[in-house]
């Protein structure tokens, strides 16, 4: 009947000529899915943009400053020490600037350590965020870090202070008058660092401020880059320990010259954080991208089923599979093209955000970043997702239909009380010939509705540790930093004061060297505070609690011995009896990392020469701010603000709420969407039930059972195993901050989640029910 | 009721679709009666309106004038609820394409529409088997529609449309997809269950199932041009009808 020439020719052109007509009649819906694929799926790229931008704002921040390698403070009376530092073994380059502390005038107890000089550049170059850098002219300029500008010293202030001299910081524990020269400070900037530090001080002055106070310091700060050799670190640090042994300063205790390396210390605070936000991150562009799949795809199944009978045509006409599918490409290319160039556009749209939550912290940057490469990277890629949806739509329809073969018959024949529910229940378990199978809408409901239960789980445990200081050993009305005998005795007495502990805190040493910190508390009062996590407190000498951080970190569980070394060398080990969060005192990582009894600290820890006791006072409901007020104006305190880590922490509390949002929409519409697709697609049956005589309740019946079958198995799965993933998740962030691992299970919301999926699912049937009840039945019948 | 009562008394139904550009008239004032226990098979060119008629007998779709009587039971201005009750005990219908539940076996089709009916469980069950069983489908009970071929898959449909026992079995081309042999299996039942005093009201194109039928009557531009009783191929018109105010009476 057709000549080969004439075949060959319609093959070759025909692709171009149904993809034209698919086109021409099909063009506004497949520009309407590329517009909503291009925004939607743009997220998913947009999302990677913001990931990047939070992943390596501590990266980027660590190069912009030039951190140092390693850092620390050497005493004004061991100038030799300084001297040696440039030529020392595995040190490629050192700045080492003047340091001083000072006494703010009108408080007796507030200090600031300093330094000042001329930076070299390429090490120690904090990144401004506000203001200027100091004149070098200028003898009084500084700039300060943004805690400090955040906690009063701020841009603009003008401070009176009186420097310290070293003999002042040697009677630090007794009590001195300070002697140094007085002075002013002007803040004329605000200046970012990864970690400000012991001997990065928060306050950093310019050449003039060194020129004009020289010599007056209490010693130089000594910030040194490492040479490229492998163990340029340990030599280093042997030849300055050595160093520092050879040269005895009067101020051992207070400033001893120990080593800070910022590069090698991974903050566990910010690597908390950022775990938490990555994860949040990439939970939302699973969803939004499944959601925009799933959206795309019913779309196009529409398409493709509605081309199901040309397909017949066109296989009648010569064409393969293979070319009627090249077609559906052909046709749904310029679509593609208009998703992909949106998505790019989200993309770059994207660089507008900073980092979020805390890493913003982090931004050497701030302000418009475009990721030009992830834009020229996802748009193609989304360009390429829509086409291979839509060839694999086309692909599902027309495979299916023509399989019309018979399915496996239903095991029983199971004939039920209501013939909405045997109707329901018989159309939701069957195969999918009208649309996704089933078990692909109940996985897709099932994760979604995972997904929003371990949001709001680690929402609300996030927001307990935030909102319970407890759980952080914190929560004190007043911290005495150097509690003397007479003061406690008194406090005990007060009426007022609940519970009383002193706290003495050291070093203990491991086997390989490592440092640990120890604590040891003496409850005089009440109940000591430290919050339990799993077993018990020590109660002997050879007993040992541990931090959960330092539990993960060295997978140690109750009854397990960690073994420690004595200041004289001798082995002692030590039975884990439990995991404690302990408070510390500087603020920065939660937690010390060992509780003992006071024997055991005596018998395990580095002495001090003069151990220091720090009281935790709680107050009795309603005056905690009157009894720290009292004590605040005649005893040194510790500020009670909260740790970095669960600062950082807190800055996310109103992440889970956003995600939560964007899930429940994405999943909403996602769910919504497929349920009233569902029941377009059902309406040829729900036309013949109603021929049967089924009434209109009837059918909303049987539709509100399809979408029961959905979204029961989609809670059932979905809460337990949201809680699970929860669980997995919080413990690895708490673990790492440094508390208790267990979340906080928010039994209203998880009830509502249980109580609202099923009804919202009914009642979004309702909209399909009342079209139906609208049109006759037999328009849904087509031709008799 | 009995025997002499009419199953369906229709008078001066009009029916207009709003569709597009042009109304159009489908029913132009349609009078018919059809006794109990009588097989009448309904012939007319395409877009006549015997579709529409049928929809409206079932109470699928509304009349915009006249009036139907079922069983005796006014049936036009009835509420959607009061309707589909009185469906599900009156009507059975068969279609030209089965349209069977696919994903529910021959078995359970049957017995949905038993269901419905009001019937318990087990009765539905019962009642189902029977009924493929006289049909001859009791070993195809458990396939899935897909399973089946044309002739099968109509005959569980007519097997549907009578789990009700329905006064009016409403059949629209039930043979027009099904090859001779199907057909002819499909007309073998319609006469069988004639035999056995069921009302049927039978829409066909082909002159050869309508005179399977007891009676035929023609259609043409939303009216009944004809109505007799079928004797070997002529049309032998009522003396009742002849007299009665037929469209052609008034042309
Ligand atoms: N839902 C509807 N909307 C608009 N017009 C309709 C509708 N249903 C039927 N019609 C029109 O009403 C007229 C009668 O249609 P009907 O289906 O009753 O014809 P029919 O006699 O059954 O034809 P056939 O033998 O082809 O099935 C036709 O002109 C048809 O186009
Ligand atoms: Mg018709």
């Amino acid at each position: 009947m057709r000549t080969r020439e004439g075949r060959g020719r319609l093959s070759s052109g025909g692709p171009i000529l149904v993809a034209r007509a698919v086109l021409r009649e099909r063009w506004w819906a497949l520009l309407a899915l590329g517009v909503v694929f291009g925004l939607v799926g743009g997220l998913v790229p947009a999302a990677g943009a913001v990931a990047e931008r939070t992943a390596t704002a501590y990266t980027r921040l660590v190069e912009a400053v030039h951190l140092d390698d390693a850092r620390t403070i050497v005493p004004a009376d061991v100038p030799e020490v300084v001297a040696e530092v440039p030529t020392m073994p595995g040190a490629a380059a050192a700045w080492t600037p003047e340091a001083w502390i000072v006494q703010l005038d009108g408080s007796p107890v507030r200090f600031s350590s300093l330094i000042a000089g001329t930076p070299p550049g390429d090490l120690v170059a904090p990144v401004l965020v506000a203001g200027r850098a100091p004149d070098p002219a200028a003898p009084d300029e500084v700039v300060v870090s943004e805690r400090s500008a955040e906690t009063g010293v701020s841009l603009g202030a003008v401070l009176p202070v009186t420097m310290l001299t070293l003999d002042n910081v040697a009677d630090f524990a007794v009590g001195f008058t300070a002697a140094g020269p007085r002075t002013t400070l002007r803040v004329v900037g605000v200046a970012r660092m990864p970690s400000w530090g012991n001997a990065l001080p928060d306050v950093v002055g310019g050449p003039g401020f060194a020129a004009a106070h020289a010599g007056t310091g209490i010693g130089h700060a000594v910030y040194v880059r490492f040479d490229d050799t492998p163990d340029a670190a340990a030599r280093f640090t042997e030849a300055f320990t050595a160093a520092v042994a050879r040269h005895p300063s009067v101020v051992s205790d207070y400033l001893a010259p120990a080593l800070e390396t910022p590069r090698t210390t991974p903050d566990q605070a910010v690597v908390a954080a950022e775990r938490a936000l990555l994860v949040g991150i990439g939970l939302f562009a699973l969803v939004v991208g499944l959601g925009a799949v799933q959206v795309l795809g019913l779309g196009l199944l529409r398409t493709g089923a509605a081309a199901r009978p040309a397909r017949s045509v066109e296989a009648a006409l010569g064409m393969t599979l293979g070319q009627s599918l090249g077609a559906r490409a052909l046709a749904a290319f310029p679509a593609a093209v208009v998703a992909g160039v949106l998505a790019a556009g989200v993309v770059i749209a994207a660089g507008t955000l900073e980092p979020l939550g805390s890493q913003a912290r982090f931004e050497p940057a701030p302000g418009f970043r475009p990721q030009w490469a992830l834009a020229a990277v996802g748009g193609p890629a989304l360009t390429a997702t829509f086409v291979l949806v839509a060839v694999l739509t086309a692909a599902l329809t027309w495979r299916t239909s023509a399989a019309e073969e018979p399915g496996p018959a239903p095991r029983r024949s199971l004939v039920r009380r209501w013939p909405a529910l045997l109707l329901g229940s018989r159309l939701a378990g069957a195969g999918g010939r009208r649309g996704l199978p089933p078990a692909v809408t109940v996985l897709a409901a099932t994760a979604a509705v995972a997904g929003i239960v371990a949001t709001v789980t680690v929402g609300a445990s996030l927001d307990r540790l935030v909102e319970e200081p407890r759980r952080w050993a914190g929560g004190a009305d007043a911290v005495l930093v150097d509690a003397r005998e007479p003061d406690v005795a008194r406090l005990v007495d007060d009426p007022r004061v609940q519970s009383l502990a002193l706290s003495e805190t050291s070093y203990a040493r491991e086997p390989d060297g490592g440092l640990l910190g120890i604590a040891a508390q003496t409850v005089r009062k009440g109940t000591p505070p430290v919050e339990l996590v799993s077993g018990r407190l020590p109660a002997a000498p050879d007993e040992i609690a541990v931090n959960p951080r330092l539990a993960a970190q060295h997978q140690l569980a109750v009854g397990d011995v960690l073994p420690l070394v004595a200041p004289d060398g001798t082995p002692r080990a030590m039975t884990v009896v439990g995991a404690v969060v302990v408070a510390r005192e500087d603020y920065g990582e939660l937690g010390q990392d060992l509780l003992a009894t006071p024997d055991g600290l005596a018998a395990v820890a580095v002495p001090r020469a003069l151990p220091l006791l720090t009281a935790h006072v709680f107050a009795v409901p309603g005056a905690g701010a009157g009894l720290a007020a009292e004590l605040a104006a005649e005893l040194e305190l510790s500020p009670t603000a909260t740790p970095d880590a669960v600062r950082n922490l807190a800055d996310l509390t109103r992440l889970p709420g956003i995600l939560t949002l964007v899930l429940v929409v994405v999943a909403g519409t996602g769910m919504v969407h497929s349920l009233l697709v569902g029941a377009r697609r059902l309406a040829r049956e729900m036309a013949v039930f109603t021929v049967l005589g089924a009434t209109p309740g009837q059918v909303r019946t049987t539709l509100a059972v399809l979408a029961v079958a959905t979204a029961v198995p989609a809670v059932l799965l979905g809460v337990p195993l949201g809680v699970g993933v929860a669980r997995l998740f919080w413990w690895e962030v708490a673990t790492a901050v440094g508390v208790g691992g267990d979340i906080a299970v928010p039994v209203g919301a998880l009830a509502l989640v249980v109580a609202a999926v099923p009804l919202g699912a009914v009642l979004v049937t309702t909209i399909p029910a009342l079209r139906l009840r609208r049109l006759p039945a037999t328009a849904s019948l087509g031709a008799w | 009721m009995s025997v002499r009562d009419p199953a369906l008394v229709v008078r001066g139904l009009r029916k207009t679709y709003e569709a597009g550009t042009a109304p159009v008239r489908a029913l132009r004032g349609v009078d018919l009666t059809v006794r109990a226990g009588e097989f009448v098979a309904l012939m007319g060119p395409s877009g006549c309106g015997k579709s529409t008629l049928l929809h409206l007998l079932a109470g699928l779709d509304r009349p915009d004038e006249g009036t139907i009587a079922l069983d005796g039971t006014r049936i036009e201005d009835l509420a959607p609820q009061r309707l589909a009750r009185l469906r599900r005990r009156s009507v059975g219908l068969v279609f030209q394409f089965f349209h069977l539940i696919e994903h529910m076996s021959a078995l359970e089709n049957v017995a949905l529409a038993a269901l419905v009916a009001g019937a318990r469980p087990q009765e539905a069950t019962a009642r189902a088997r029977d009924l493929l069983d006289q049909l001859g489908l009791l070993d195809k009970a458990r396939e899935l529609p897909a399973a089946l071929s044309g002739g099968q898959r109509q005959r569980v449909a007519i097997a549907r449309a009578l789990a009700n026992r329905p006064t009016l079995l409403l059949a629209d081309e039930p043979t027009g997809a099904l090859d001779s042999d199907g057909a002819a299996e499909v007309l073998d039942l319609f006469r069988r269950l004639h035999a056995l005093g069921q009302t049927i009201l039978m829409v066909t194109h082909s002159r050869e199932v309508a005179d399977g039928a007891q009676r035929l009557v023609r259609m043409r531009d939303g009216r009944i041009l004809l109505d007799g009783e079928v004797t070997s191929g002529s049309i032998e018109v009522p003396a009742e009808l002849r007299a009665a105010s037929g469209p052609w009476a008034r042309p």
